[in-house]
């Protein structure tokens, strides 16, 4: 309890610190509504006639997907994740952050969760908003529905963020990690964001299964839209194997990587 | 009591190398050429409890490599450390607890938090009950006068109110041993006269082991009972202040003399 109390102090300063942004984050809702004005407008003509179902979804359905996909990628692009371990190790600074009593690690996805609390609610309010006034309530989602999914994506965005550190502490063995943030972004962004996997050919669906891709951004949206207690039931057990192998690797990435520590100036 | 124990520590590092211009940046994605650089090489000294140590030397000698391999943020290739018999490579967070570091030219602080949040933050980092960093947080604004400024947000503070804020943070869980990297770097003659006042209390008070590095002359004399100079990551002078004192040239010029030679 002693040890998680630290964790929650950094989660709560950069709480802090993030709420004098609030104006900032609300400037990226702006990307929000156009994209998702363009999928509207994209499954509108895609649909046609009324009652056409793509890939099993209807087209509130699949409107609803992206919008809730997309609150989980801009509500958890949090700068502790993009940007902060890449910079602290090429910069030398990881030097003045691990002399500290805590695990680097958990100290950066305090800071991530601290961030993401603050947007994805926001977020969440925007897509909401958005979604009831420009597509509609979804049949049958209620509270089971809500608690669920909050769940799922709470522990999402952390798969995700345990994830991006992985990608990320590549760092300590090649000059920059970015490229390899970017493909992972981007097969998120394709395959699990803008498109269902249903979409995609049945061959590859098993593959996409075993990607982030599926408890990350696909599971959390596929219960918003379409909730099953026994889809959840799966959902949650994946989400929690991706994160306790996940956050054995990031512990074994780091505990290598930090041995190769070189730092400027000494 | 002995609370640095150093024995033939070394490290070496491997840098990079590459031809001038655009052909010597295509080799060396195919042929990547490095050299090795012995930033330190077996250095062995003791440090006693209570001691205020100057660790000096010319750029690129070594000393913050010295002081990273102390705090455990670097590995050692070669040697022995113990501070406060805890060996940093082994067990650098049950260390961490022990001792404090402050490096003049990184911020520790989170600059968006004013100094109270900030010594809150560290209290809780270092296992502090509530009650006990509030009293450390009243101790450490009288002996440092942050009243003043307590509640300002860091980013607006001045460099020199900013270091007294980043040396009290360092204090917050009464370390044994603190390590200053050129705690007065930037600072104007008085703010480099207050802290190092400050510096002098808080060892005179709490009985604290200082390790200091610095360029500044001003703050080793004034500061410091013993000087270890390194060059070339050797030790190539150790002694006490007093006896340097003695000397006929002042300390500045025997610094100078033994920073071009490379040895006393």
């Amino acid at each position: 309890m002693r040890i998680m109390r630290k964790y929650a102090v950094v989660y709560r300063s950069v709480l802090m610190e993030n709420l004098q942004y609030i104006g900032n984050i609300a400037l990226g809702f702006v990307g929000y509504f156009i994209l998702i004005f363009v999928f509207m407008n994209l499954w509108g003509y895609m649909y046609g006639e009324p009652g056409t179902r793509i890939a099993g979804y209807t087209k509130e359905q699949m409107i609803w997907y992206v919008m809730v996909t997309e609150m989980i990628w801009f509500g958890a692009r949090t700068g502790a994740i993009v940007n902060q371990v890449t910079t602290d190790i090429r910069g030398g600074n990881i030097a003045y952050l691990m002399n500290k009593p805590y695990h680097y690690t958990l100290y950066i996805l305090a800071r991530h969760t601290g961030e993401w609390c603050i947007r994805l609610p926001m977020y969440a309010l925007l897509a909401v908003a958005m979604g009831l006034t420009m597509v509609g309530r979804i049949p049958g989602f209620g509270i089971p529905a809500l608690l669920s999914s909050a769940t799922s994506v709470v522990l999402g965005v952390t798969i995700n963020g345990v994830f991006k550190i992985c990608i990320s502490l590549m760092s300590f063995w090649i000059e920059d990690a970015r490229p390899f943030q970017w493909l992972y972004d981007k097969l998120i962004l394709i395959v699990g964001t803008l498109f269902p996997i249903e979409i995609f050919p049945a061959v590859v669906r098993p593959f996409f299964k075993l990607t982030p891709i599926y408890t990350v951004c696909y599971g959390p949206a596929k219960l918003v839209v379409d909730f099953h207690m026994e889809q959840y039931s799966e959902i949650l057990l994946r989400q929690f194997l991706y994160l306790a192998v996940g956050i054995g690797l990031m512990f074994f990435i780091y505990g290598k990587g930090v041995k190769r520590l070189y730092v400027n100036g000494g | 009591m002995k609370v640095i124990e150093v024995e033939n520590l070394s490290k070496t590092f491997r840098v990079k190398q590459k031809e001038k211009g655009m052909k010597g940046s295509i080799q060396a994605i195919f042929r990547p050429q490095t050299t090795q650089v012995r930033a330190v090489d077996k250095v062995s000294f003791k440090v006693d409890e209570g001691e205020v140590l100057a660790f000096i030397g010319p750029n690129g000698a070594g000393k913050s490599t010295t002081i990273k391999m102390l705090t455990g943020i670097l590995y050692p290739d070669g040697g022995s450390v113990k501070v406060l018999g805890i060996d940093p490579v082994k067990k650098r967070r049950q260390l961490a607890y022990q001792i404090g570091t402050v490096f003049g030219q990184k911020e520790q602080l989170w600059t968006h938090l004013t100094p109270y949040d900030n010594f809150k933050f560290f209290g809780a980092i270092y296992d502090l009950s509530d009650l006990e960093t509030e009293r450390r947080i009243r101790e450490l604004t009288d002996t440092f006068a942050l009243s003043e400024f307590i509640n300002t947000p860091v980013r607006n503070l001045s460099l020199g109110q900013r270091i007294r804020c980043e040396i009290a943070a360092s204090l917050i869980h009464r370390p044994k041993v603190l390590f200053l990297d050129e705690p007065t770097i930037g600072l104007d003659p008085v703010v480099k006269e207050n802290i190092r006042s400050l510096i002098k209390r808080m060892n005179q008070e709490f009985n604290t082991t200082i390790f200091l590095t610095s360029h500044d002359i001003g703050d080793i004399e004034k500061l410091c009972r013993r000087v270890i100079i390194v060059n070339s990551g050797r030790i190539v002078l150790d002694d006490s202040m007093a006896h340097l004192q003695f000397a006929d040239a002042s300390l500045e010029d025997v610094i100078m003399k033994i920073y071009s030679n490379g040895s006393a």
